[in-house]
């Protein structure tokens, strides 16, 4: 593993990373616009931060199909509020959920590091973006669907093959854009172009992903794939998101992006101490 | 065992002084700092008095850990012996033998002839109390001559009694 950067933000080779979801929406499905007012969002931050999150990911439009939010609306909902958040906690690794690259040099312009494109590329010019402000992006692997659209009877011959081919070359137009290589990350994006039984082959096969030897990112928290997996509602998905966590872990999962920041630390720091890669936090017993 | 000019020290075999116990906390960091500063002063060539292998390790580490060198036993160049032995380990409900109303006053009486270089213990009530102190009857008679007892650490933080102890 190699260490990371995101423009001043530097992180180090062994580390796993917590973003901590702050939606600036109404309508997002887990909580359901409990921030989507400003200060209520900011609290959030403060708490999320507080609980150790290295990174806040900050959306404007949820990710299920909804009312149309053109790119200023969703300026509207997240420019200001990250120069608040950056205001505030320097620190910090600022991402922004977007896939617009005005919006992306809008939130880099505030002071966000981190592009997170769920969708895949939608928009060509995002890589520019993240190149020109010297931030990080994510590379996710939809299949090519249309943002904000769902899965519908979707079907690769070889899903891995797929989810490789997209990251990697989504990745490798950022290097050629001239992001920088330790600020590149790849997502398999469970539930993006993906039924469950998709979602649940690429956490089986993540470890594919991490011996690319690219960052990889997972986003698993209280998603459908759990739901459908167990027979939970949203609100009930937390064991089931653990469980995929662990998986993703002991894989080698850099960055875990979450709902439950604690929750998902514990799952996150018990695998790396099984694994060998973290020593307990302070081990006495039998030991005196 | 001593020679003239060299120097002796006392620490406990605490495994988690061991680099492969180690913590991301340090549980016995205060202990560590007191170990390591005892052996700093035993001289770059350092022989270890333990009662097994494992608490030998712990010595091993320590001297590793200061910088110094690791002698056998008849080493000529010797500068000073590393003694490793801690008292009771029934101190208190929580320590690792559980609690033995004996071990305070077995601890007292060990501590009272560490300070003074003539340890005399009665070797089946150590055993009870799961003292380690086979490797200290190689201090008794030999502390005469090797200075005064410098104590830098006496504790029993998890129901086990822990002495650092220099005689320079």
């Amino acid at each position: 593993m190699s260490a990371l950067r995101f423009r001043g933000h530097r992180v180090d080779a062994d580390a796993m990373l917590m973003m901590a979801i702050v939606n600036r929406t109404p309508d997002s499905f887990f909580d359901k616009g409990a921030t989507w007012a400003e200060d209520a969002a900011f609290a959030r931050v403060a708490e999320v931060v507080a609980e150790g999150a290295e990174i806040v990911d900050i959306g404007g439009i949820k990710a299920a199909p909804g009312s149309e939010i053109g790119p200023e609306e969703e300026k509207a909902r997240v420019v200001d509020f990250v120069a608040r958040v950056r205001e505030s906690f320097p620190s910090v690794i600022i991402s922004v959920d977007t896939w617009r690259a005005s919006v992306g040099a809008a939130v880099c312009e505030a002071g966000a590091d981190l592009l997170n494109d769920a969708w895949g590329g939608a928009d060509p010019e995002l890589v520019d973006v993240a190149a020109q402000y010297d931030a990080g992006i994510v590379c996710t692997h939809t299949g090519g669907v249309t943002p904000r659209t769902r899965p519908y009877r979707i079907e690769y011959p070889d899903l891995m093959a797929s989810v490789l081919s997209d990251c990697l070359g989504y990745a490798q137009r950022a290097l050629d854009a001239g992001v920088a290589r330790e600020s590149i990350v790849i997502d398999p994006a469970h539930d993006f172009g993906k039924n469950t039984f998709h979602s649940l082959e690429v956490t089986r096969r993540l470890d594919e992903m991490v011996a690319t030897g690219w960052p990889v990112l997972v986003s698993l928290s209280n998603k459908d794939f759990v739901g459908e997996t167990l027979g939970l509602e949203v609100g009930e998905r937390l064991v089931g998101t653990l469980a995929a966590t662990a998986w993703c872990a002991q894989a080698g999962a850099r960055i875990y992006r979450v709902h439950q920041v604690a929750e998902t630390r514990q799952t996150v720091d018990m695998v790396a101490s099984i694994a060998g890669r973290r020593p307990p936090l302070r081990a006495i017993r039998g030991l005196q | 065992m001593s020679r003239a000019g060299v120097r002796v020290a006392l620490v406990p075999g605490v495994l988690a002084l061991l680099p492969e116990y180690a913590s991301l906390e340090d549980p016995v960091a205060e202990l560590r700092a007191a170990a390591e500063a005892a052996v700093s002063v035993l001289g770059p060539r350092v022989r270890v008095v333990a009662s097994d292998g494992a608490r030998a390790r712990v010595g091993a580490a320590l001297v590793a850990a200061v910088g110094a060198t690791l002698v056998a036993p008849e080493d000529a160049d010797e500068t000073g012996v590393l003694v490793v032995g801690n008292g009771s380990a029934k101190r208190t409900e929580k320590a690792p033998g559980h609690f033995d109303e004996r071990a305070e006053a077995f601890d007292a009486a060990l501590a009272d002839g560490l300070r003074s270089g003539r340890v005399d213990v009665d070797l089946e009530l150590a055993a009870e109390l799961w003292a380690d102190v086979a490797a200290l009857g190689s201090l008794d008679g030999a502390l005469e001559g090797v200075g005064t007892a410098e104590v830098l650490y006496e504790d029993a933080p998890f129901g086990v009694a822990y002495w650092v102890m220099t005689w320079v």
